[in-house]
């Protein structure tokens, strides 16, 4: 062989280029000016400029829905109590079929015009005038909103509906001097954003990153204290998070593995986290429809048998708890009854008593270990879960692995989402995980998960109330509720609701999800922590307005 | 070039000796009958790949050998049983994507004419539509699995294989065993099936190989963005659940260094068996073998020249 | 010239196969954007909202022919529909924000490892059985064996991750405005170097071995032999000689490896969230968003179209046959 040639001229113009290579890429942490609070909270590849807060709520840029524009209530729902915010009160009169509204004084939107309850009345009409736009469906229930006066806004009830409140008063409110003029408002992208916000002047639009500053007019004395918001576009959860880990962002709302090593470990003073567990939270759903799953021992025998503890570990890194009976999560904590928890024993991990209850209902154990129905079929099911929400496969994994100790033979199935969506809400599965449906009350919470109006026949589609539940007891506990104005009233409804669930187990709760927020604290102070619970920490709570607490509270170091 | 009938003399026992005798084949084959054996008998050998076996992340240990992922599964029993059904697709895919484009190539360049001009647009068209992209589109739409992965994986595969074969049974058609063969009176069928794929042998044996290494690589990376099974156990789903479960945040590198390297070691493997049967087949390289050794016999080392082989036609 | 008309008209008419795929392909599968929009919310939006969500997006009913139809007329007007995902903005707004990007990427990444490895491969051709020629087009063919996102993650974890010598994504720092200015572009560079670097180091093995390859043929032929006959000094041999015609195949490569590159590009501007079409494409089929999707690949599939006839231009201006048989 021939000994080995020197580097040929092309070799050291290599090296030279790697070298003025490797002094072009100094190492450097980018930080933005003081001021200006870097938040993560839509995953995007890159930016499209849309801040129309009436459309579908994804297509709007953060924080459109609570940052720029305002509504007229805040929930907050770490106190479970109403800010008073574009409106400072409110009275239900004609027996609870007007609902009065006075407007703020002294508001302004963003170009210097004042806002009033004309302002209020025209946003509802737009609603009515586009059902595309009436995402709570605030006109199923309204019959006429109308300015009474300049600060008064009544709304027409066509029943009497308290709960309505809740929807009403969520609701964004835009400038009637410029939307009327809006042909489309579906498809308008309102680049240039006229609000009454603490941040509504679009600073910096690129497809990477975007700035909003402060709202010059902002009616809140002295408030928002810092300068500017900016929002970086990353398009996983992963890059968000490494953006959070080396100090890029200040603000995020993403699942974070293993947490307390991964970010707090990198700085111990400034990299806080707190996740309370306000999220929805996560049934296992039995298809009431079909046997056996129509008999209350049959569900509760199943949810003994599941061994919770090890599902939020598994499933969740320790982020949340097993659920008690209620199914109520921490943003219900002052709905909560402490009997009503202490009577659902059905939640606890006991695999023997889940078997005497299965014996009592006739699935006994065959020869070969495994449960029958009477009729001699074997009880086999697939526990349905979305492929790639990891969370809830592997809490499914759990199911599955607990039930078959219990003599069942259940399996994980994973479908896309479409699919299994479809599945579950025309009732085609035996089991599936789900979730429930929120709004400041437990109402909504309770009613979709029992209230017999809300039953679909199997086949036919269903937006909620996949599990086929209908209980007359709960029906006559929300038809009160709807018509109760009277908080204490309203809790005891709401205790009542809560018996019903727990002795009728219409689903099998099995753990809240947990409200996701991380935060740097060595540029700004004044995160919602769980020493100092003002309002839910976490940027993905715009739909009610809980965000604009933390805007407004927030102040650079 | 070589006449054909030098390849069409070679059987499985001559490739055999020619795969021994090269260090870059030896090498190949070595890598890709052991992948081929953990793939075979592995999944027996190991934990179901779906089991919690315990705490999330841990790193390699005596007991897991390459660690737990995110979900606190076996990271060796998802990669040996992800070697089964990634191997066996991409398999598969090479197959089939030659058997297609086998077909499609020999007709157009047996037949000529209009067949000729209608199936190479074809092929033509499919060879400048950007894979990836396509693939990502068609795959959107079917419901995910294997099936569907191999499906687009065909569909955006075997033009290459098409467009070559075609050249090589142009050339084929002019040879004078063909011609005789069709002044015989030989069914056509016959003539392609008879005289020309086996002609092809060598030339179709490595294009199973590329294509495989083509199937392997865009497998991987279509389930990479979770356009496949992802609750299935391949090595592109290892790899999307490795970044849905943040490895690189976490340091997991355990749950995707070994599966990449397997991924790259199979495609190294089979392309160094390719270019070992290169070596073997091309005549050029050949003489340069003969010349060597002839040299290395009589004591003296080769020269940068390269020697030169005339037309045995 | 007709040579040049040909390979356009065949360009044309690939461009409406993949119009005509783009547009029945959608329509032979189930699938409803309004659910898909649901799911990214979990629970998150009252139940009522869905039938908002239907409202918004209301898919027309009329004969697959017009829809096709019509759908051709605002293709060719530049009009890909509205993004389902980005509503209400039009696709061609969403596809514009990245466009540049991606094919700054590719294009680059395909350049710099088409020079680079065809030099590569032409020298260890020359020094047949030399250090370069032993080591580097195995070691470079492993390397190529990997899966380009996985080389990207492993190049992010290492280079920027944990020695933090690279940022960490995105094509320049969010501090600055994009301009000619050089803080800008020398910023631009550094962003783009890892996931250029990724790449080329991917595909630089396939173009050596087709550059060493074809040399190889090359350096037996009569007339390279006859050059060196005549005494003529080796570079002059190696480039002027044998490069140069052993240069057409992988020039000739270049065009099918241009929508190759753009798919591994794709993927590791995924990894580097890089604001090309990668993520976008991703998102779009994760969103079910039909336009979007479809106007990905549509831009995607010109562009790569475009770029096929500039390689038969160049063809046409480097090898002599090509000329003299138009």
């Amino acid at each position: 062989m021939i000994a080995a040639a020197p580097p040929p001229p092309w070799a050291r113009l290599a090296f030279a280029l790697a070298a003025l290579g490797a002094v072009a890429c100094a190492r450097d942490v980018p930080r933005a000016p003081a001021g200006v609070l870097v938040v993560s909270q839509e995953q995007q590849a890159s930016w499209i400029r849309n801040f129309n807060p009436l459309t579908t709520a994804t297509s709007a840029r953060w924080p459109t829905l609570a940052g720029i524009y305002e509504p007229l209530y805040v929930f907050n729902s770490q106190r479970s109590e109403y800010v008073p915010w574009l409106a400072v009160g409110h009275a239900w009169t004609e027996g609870n079929l007007v609902l009065q509204l006075t407007t703020r004084d002294s508001v302004l939107w963003s170009d210097g015009r004042p806002f009033d309850a004309r302002d209020v009345a025209f946003t509802f009409d737009l609603l009515k005038r586009h059902p595309a736009l009436d995402r709570r469906g605030l006109w199923g229930f309204l019959s006429a909103v109308d300015a009474v006066d300049e600060r008064t806004v009544a709304f027409r009830f066509q029943r009497v509906f308290i709960p309505g409140f809740d929807e009403i008063v969520a609701q964004q409110i835009v400038p009637r001097h410029v939307w009327s003029t809006v042909a489309d408002p579906v498809a308008f992208a309102n680049e240039n954003p006229v609000a009454t916000g603490p941040f509504t002047e679009v600073r910096v639009f690129q497809n990477q990153v975007y700035e909003l500053g402060r709202n010059p007019r902002y009616w809140r004395p002295g408030e928002p204290h810092f300068d500017a918001i900016r929002c970086p576009a990353y398009p996983s959860n992963d890059r968000a998070n490494l953006a959070l880990v080396f100090g890029e962002a200040d603000w995020a709302g993403n699942f974070i593995p293993a947490v307390d090593r991964v970010f707090v470990g990198r700085n111990p003073e400034h990299h806080r986290y707190w996740f309370p567990l306000t999220g929805s939270s996560i049934f296992l759903y039995a298809n009431t429809r079909r046997a056996p799953f129509d008999d209350v021992r049959v569900r509760k025998a199943f949810s003994m048998a599941i061994d919770r503890t090890l599902m939020v570990d598994v499933a969740l890194h320790h982020y949340s708890r097993p659920a008690d009976a209620t199914g109520l999560s921490d943003a219900y904590a002052a709905w909560r009854d402490s009997a009503a928890v202490a009577a659902g024993d059905w939640v606890r991990h006991d695999p023997a008593a889940a078997g005497r209850l299965l014996d009592a209902a006739g699935l006994v154990r065959g020869a070969d270990g495994m449960r029958r129905l009477p009729d001699g079929k074997p009880l086999r099911y697939e526990v349905l879960s979305v492929a790639g929400w990891s969370d809830w496969v592997r809490a499914a994994q759990v199911i599955a692995r607990d039930l078959q100790s219990l003599g069942v033979d259940a399996t994980v199935r994973t479908y896309d989402f479409s699919a299994w969506f479809q599945r579950v809400q025309e009732g085609n599965f035996d089991l599936t995980l789900g979730w429930s449906f929120e709004g400041p009350t437990p109402y909504s919470f309770y009613r979709w998960l029992m209230a017999s109006a809300t039953v679909s026949p199997v086949g036919v589609a269903a937006m909620g109330n996949w599990h086929r539940y209908g209980s007359p007891a709960a029906d006559r506990g929300l038809a009160a509720f709807e018509r109760e104005a009277d908080p204490t009233k309203q809790r005891a409804l709401c205790v009542e609701l809560q018996r019903v669930f727990v002795s009728e187990a219409p689903a099998i709760p099995l753990y809240p999800n947990p409200s996701w927020a991380e935060y740097n604290t060595s540029r700004f102070d004044g995160f919602p922590a769980a020493d100092h619970p003002y309002a839910d920490p976490s940027p993905n709570k715009f739909d009610r307005g809980e965000l604009l607490l933390v805007l407004t509270t927030l102040t650079p170091r | 070039m070589s006449g054909p009938r030098a390849t069409r003399a070679t059987g499985i026992t001559a490739w055999w000796h020619a795969i021994r005798r090269d260090r870059k084949a030896s090498i190949g084959a070595t890598l890709i009958a052991g992948f081929v054996l953990v793939g075979i008998v592995g999944p027996w050998l190991v934990g179901a790949p779906d089991a919690l076996v315990g705490v999330p992340l841990q790193s390699p240990s005596g007991a897991h050998w390459l660690g737990t992922n995110g979900q606190g599964q076996d990271v060796l029993a998802q990669l040996v049983v992800g070697t089964r059904v990634s191997l066996a697709i991409g398999f598969a895919v090479g197959l089939a994507v030659v058997l297609i484009g086998a077909l499609v190539g020999v007709t157009a360049g047996y037949f000529g004419g209009r067949v000729d001009a209608l199936l190479s647009v074809i092929f033509n068209v499919f060879l400048v539509l950007p894979g990836l992209p396509l693939a990502i589109v068609i795959a959107a739409y079917l419901p995910s699995g294997p099936l569907t992965l191999g499906f687009v994986l065909v569909v955006t595969g075997w033009a290459w294989n098409a467009r070559v074969l075609r050249s090589q049974a142009l050339a084929l058609r002019r040879r004078d065993f063909v011609a005789a063969a069709v002044v015989a009176g030989e069914s056509p069928f016959n003539i392609i099936t008879r005289e020309i794929l086996p002609n092809m042998m060598s030339l179709l044996v490595a294009q199973v190989i590329g294509s495989t290494v083509y199937a392997i690589g865009a497998q991987v990376g279509l389930e990479f963005l979770g356009l496949g099974d992802v609750s299935a156990f391949t090595w592109g789903t290892n790899l999307y659940w490795s970044q849905n479960d943040s490895a690189l945040l976490t340091g997991a590198w355990w749950t995707f260094v070994p599966t990449g390297l397997c991924v790259a070691l199979v495609g190294f493997g089979l392309t160094l068996l390719n270019s070992g049967f290169d070596e073997i087949t091309n005549p050029r390289l050949q003489m340069e073998r003969a010349w060597r050794a002839h040299l290395a016999a009589r004591g003296r080392t080769p020269t940068r020249s390269t020697p030169v082989v005339r037309d045995r036609d | 010239m007709p040579y040049i008309l040909q390979r356009l008209g065949f360009y044309v008419f690939a461009a409406w196969a993949a119009l005509t795929l783009n547009f029945f392909l959608p329509r032979l599968m189930p699938g409803d954007p309004a659910t898909a929009l649901f799911a990214r919310f979990r629970g998150r939006l009252a139940p009522e909202a869905m039938l908002a969500l239907r409202e918004t997006f209301g898919l027309t009913d009329a004969p697959l022919l017009v829809q096709y139809v019509t759908y051709l007329g605002h293709v060719l007007r530049g009009d890909f529909g509205i993004s389902i995902a980005y509503f209400p903005s039009p696709v061609s707004q969403v596809i514009g924000t990245g466009l540049v990007w991606t094919v700054f990427l590719a294009g680059t990444a395909l350049i710099v490892s088409f020079a680079i490895g065809t030099l590569l491969g032409a020298v260890a051709a020359w020094q047949r059985r030399g250090w370069l020629d032993t080591w580097l087009p195995s070691t470079l063919v492993f390397i190529g064996a990997f899966p380009y996102f996985w080389l990207a993650m492993l190049a992010l974890y290492v280079l920027g991750f944990t020695l933090r010598w690279f940022p960490l994504g995105h094509a320049y720092g969010d501090d600055l405005t994009p301009g000619f200015t050089f803080t800008f572009l020398a910023d631009v560079v550094r962003h783009a170097a890892l996931p250029i670097g990724t790449v080329v180091l991917a595909t630089l093995g396939g173009w050596l071995l087709s550059m060493r390859n074809t040399m190889i043929a090359v350096l037996g032929s009569d007339y390279v032999n006859l050059a060196r006959a005549k005494g003529l000094p080796p570079s002059q041999v190696m480039l002027r000689y044998a490069a140069r015609n052993a240069l057409l195949p992988s020039v000739t490569g270049f065009g099918m490896a241009l929508g190759f590159v753009l798919g591994g590009s794709l993927l590791t501007e995924i990894v580097f969230s890089y604001p090309g079409q990668g993520y976008l494409l991703v998102q779009a089929v994760r969103n079910q968003d039909y336009p979007l999707m479809q106007g990905i690949f549509l831009v995607i599939t010109l562009a790569v179209l475009g770029a096929n006839w500039l390689v038969d231009l160049a063809l046409l201006w480097l090898d002599p046959r090509t000329r003299e048989s138009s």
